[in-house]
Order: structure tokens, then sequence, then C-alpha cells
């Protein structure tokens, strides 16, 4: 296995042109890839290590959006005074999100790549309509996190294409993450999801929620948040949570507790920010 | 300069290690958890999952817990690594430690090291920790054998507020 580690993009992009492309794994915080290793023998493949690339580092503030680089660890996100500003679910989150010696290693771009139906991050993405920065050799596009993830473990990454940051824009409101497991702690997701809202004269007028492992990608609740928005009551668009989601049984739990736990998880957080109490 | 796939290849580590330099020659492939008990000999750091559940394998890198089972030993390059033969100071053993003996807060041992590690952590970024935060700071080590209160008690003790 041979062990690359470019320290600047120009160098990545060379790096890459050089190795044939089906035999080169990138590695970022490892904490995914690692298990899945052989340690006992070499591997027909070529590592490269991205932490060198100080393009992909760092939480930057910028006019209406922060930028957040690719490989900022969860243990960054959950300190980080700009994200704890503008994504308070995203640093919840993170928060969340394993221990600490997984959360000093592990990194936003590499949960985004991962593209797992319960991916912790992915709902306050998708609630923020965060957009991710993709860079290849010879320019750079942005996609809605949405539009990135294309189903479970896919995303729309061409070969050649790196996932460098991911762009949020500040808006007002509250902005809530919520997680059910099994256990408290180092468990993956039954549901999570995320909530983005604004209230004013006692109704949503800004409400965006996505939810993930109930459904093969993170589920934006667009009927639901759609007939809020639009004046329902929450008694009477709670029942639209079920035309949004396509949840299954897996180990963890069946698809009627998913679609129950959701429901009434989502009524009672909803009625909270209706009556103005506080979150993070 | 690119080699056959599947052949080992080798790099030229550079690593500091409880404040010792040390130069080895180690494949791409080796862990830094087997690179610190099998090369360097330093046995004090276990392994039980090999998966980054338990926290078994807990060193500090750059200053940060991180479970060495996850890292292979060639991006400990030019890092700073302390495993749990690191902590005593000429044979006095640090705070958790001993708080870990005075509450008999030990029963088989073999999460113990990383416990201590990650303890330590918590207590420098909040010395007087609630027995909530010790225990949420301690989610990512798994015991079997304790039930975990004994543990948080000595994490207590350490920080001042249980002897």
């Amino acid at each position: 296995m041979n062990y690359y580690r470019p320290t600047g993009l120009t160098e990545y992009f060379q790096l890459l042109a050089d190795l044939p492309a089906d035999k080169v794994v990138r590695l970022a915080g490892g904490t995914d890839l690692m298990p899945a290793f052989d340690h006992y023998r070499p591997l027909p493949l070529n590592l490269v290590d991205l932490k060198g690339l100080p393009e992909l580092a760092g939480v930057h503030d910028g006019e209406g959006i922060i930028t957040i680089g690719a490989l900022t660890t969860l243990a960054e996100l959950e300190h980080h005074r700009l994200v704890q500003q503008y994504c308070p679910a995203l640093a919840a989150s993170a928060r969340e999100f394993a221990g600490m010696q997984i959360r000093h290693r592990a990194t936003l771009g590499g949960n985004i790549v991962n593209a797992s139906p319960a991916g912790d991050t992915l709902p306050p993405l998708y609630a923020h309509d965060a957009r991710v920065r993709i860079t290849a050799a010879d320019g750079e596009r942005e996609l809605p996190i949405a539009e990135m993830i294309t189903g479970p473990g896919k995303t729309a990454l061409e070969p050649g294409e790196l996932l460098t940051a991911i762009v949020i824009p500040k808006r007002p409101g509250a902005s809530i993450f919520y997680k059910l497991g099994l256990r408290r702690s180092m468990a993956i997701a039954v549901v999570n999801f995320a909530i983005t809202a604004v209230v004013e004269d006692g109704r949503f007028s800004q409400l965006a929620i996505a939810a993930g492992s109930v459904a093969p990608t993170v589920a934006p609740l667009q009927r639901f948040t759609a007939a809020l928005v639009a004046g329902a009551s929450l008694p009477e668009a709670i029942p639209l949570v079920d035309e949004d989601i396509a949840p299954i049984a897996d180990l963890r739990a069946t698809a009627e507790y998913r679609y129950t736990v959701l429901k009434n998880l989502l009524e009672h957080t909803l009625a909270g920010v209706l009556a103005g109490e506080a979150h993070d | 300069m690119m080699r056959l796939s599947g052949e080992p290849a080798y790099f030229d580590l550079e690593v500091t290690v409880n404040g010792r330099p040390y130069r080895r020659t180690v494949t791409t492939h080796r862990r830094l958890l087997d690179f610190l008990r099998e090369e360097l000999l330093l046995t004090g750091t276990k392994e039980s999952c090999g998966e980054g559940e338990c926290g078994s394998c807990t060193v500090l890198m750059n200053g940060l817990a991180v479970n060495c089972c996850l890292v292979l030993a060639v991006e400990a390059q030019g890092a700073e690594i302390v495993t749990i033969e690191g902590l005593a100071q000429g044979g006095t053993l640090n705070a958790v430690q001993q708080a870990f003996m005075d509450r008999h807060a030990v029963q088989c041992g073999y999460c113990i090291p990383g416990m201590i590690l990650a303890a330590g952590q918590l207590l420098e970024s909040e010395p007087r920790p609630s027995r909530r935060e010790i225990e949420s700071a301690l989610v990512g080590n798994i015991c079997r054998c304790t039930g975990y209160h004994k543990i948080v008690d000595a994490v207590e003790q350490a920080a001042g507020g249980g002897a």
C-alpha cells in the first residue's frame, strides 16, 4: 500500500493524474475507513492522505455565509464560535457524535462523503440549505447538499473531484438537532432530525426540517413544513410526515416505530419552538 | 516511484513518544497501535475492539485523545504521542492514576489506560467537572467490569472534588 500526503491542492491533482483512479483511496479522519482495512497485509491500493491540504482546513467567516473546510473535525465543529453562532444544530450534532476520541479525528467532509442515511451531521446541513464546494483540477462547482448525496453511500462526486468545503448561509431563527439512539452515546441514530425555524405571531414564517434514518437519504419534510407555513396547526399537519419519509425496518427499529417516534418527537419539539422555548 | 499493488511499502517515521524521539522504518499499513505495542514495546496501550468503539487504545496525539487503532503509524509523522507509560513523573503516578488506585476503580484493568488518558483530557479543559460531565467525557471508553461508578468517583477525586 502506497501512502501519499500531498501538501497542497496543486500537488494533489498532479498526484491523482499519475495514479490509476480505481486504486486510489482518500483518507481524511479514517474513523470509518480504518475498521474496513485488513491491517495484517498490505493492500493493493494508493492511500492519499488529505490531512496535509491546507485548502481543506478551517472555518471562515464570509459575507452572509460561513465556510467550513472539509477536514474540519467534529470536535472543532462542536467548539467553534462561528458554527455555534450560525449553525447551532450542526454544533449540537457534533457534540452528540460518538466519543471524544472519534470527534478528534472524524471530519465533516468524511461524514458527507460516506453518505450514510443515518449520518448525524447531514440533517443540520439540509435544514440550513448548506452547499458543498467541489474542486477538480480544472475548476470548482457548488451543489446543494441534497444534490450532493444521491443514495446510501453514494454522492454526486465525479472521478477527479474532491469535496473541499461546506458553505452555510447565515440566517436568523431557531436551529435544533435531535437524535434518538438505542442508548445515549456511541449509538447510530434510530431517527435524527434538524429544524430551522422562524416564528412570527405564533406561527412559522420559515421552517425547514430534515430527518435521517427514515429514508435512503436524509429526507426533507417538505409537505409537512409547507402545511405548517401555510397555517395548518401541528395536529393537522403531523400526519403529512408519513408522506415525506420512507423508513425501513432494520436491527435498530421497525419502520412503524420510526413513523411513530418521529412524529411524536417533531410534535413535541415544534410545540416548544412555537412556545418560544430556548433550544441549542 | 510506484510500487506493485499489494506489495508492502515502507515509510521512515519520525515520531515523539512520551517525550522521546524515535526514528523507525514502518510498513505503510501498520497501525499506530501496533507500532507502539510491537515496535516500541509500550504494551500499556490495549486493543479490545479494534474498530474505534471501546477506547481501550486511547493515546494522546498532539494533545488530543484518539483511538490509535484507527490511526496509521504513518499518520503520526512528526506527531507527539503520549501513552499511559508517559504519565508518571519520576516514579510518581499522576493524580488520575493515583485516584484510580485509591478508589479501587480498576477490575480487570484492560480499559483503564484509555480511561485514565481520556479522563486526563477532560480535566485539562474542565478542572472541576460534574459527574454528568465526567460520564459524558468517557462515553467513548467502555468498561465491562466496574459499572463505572468507581471510575467516576476516581475522576472526581483527581479533580479535587471527591477526596
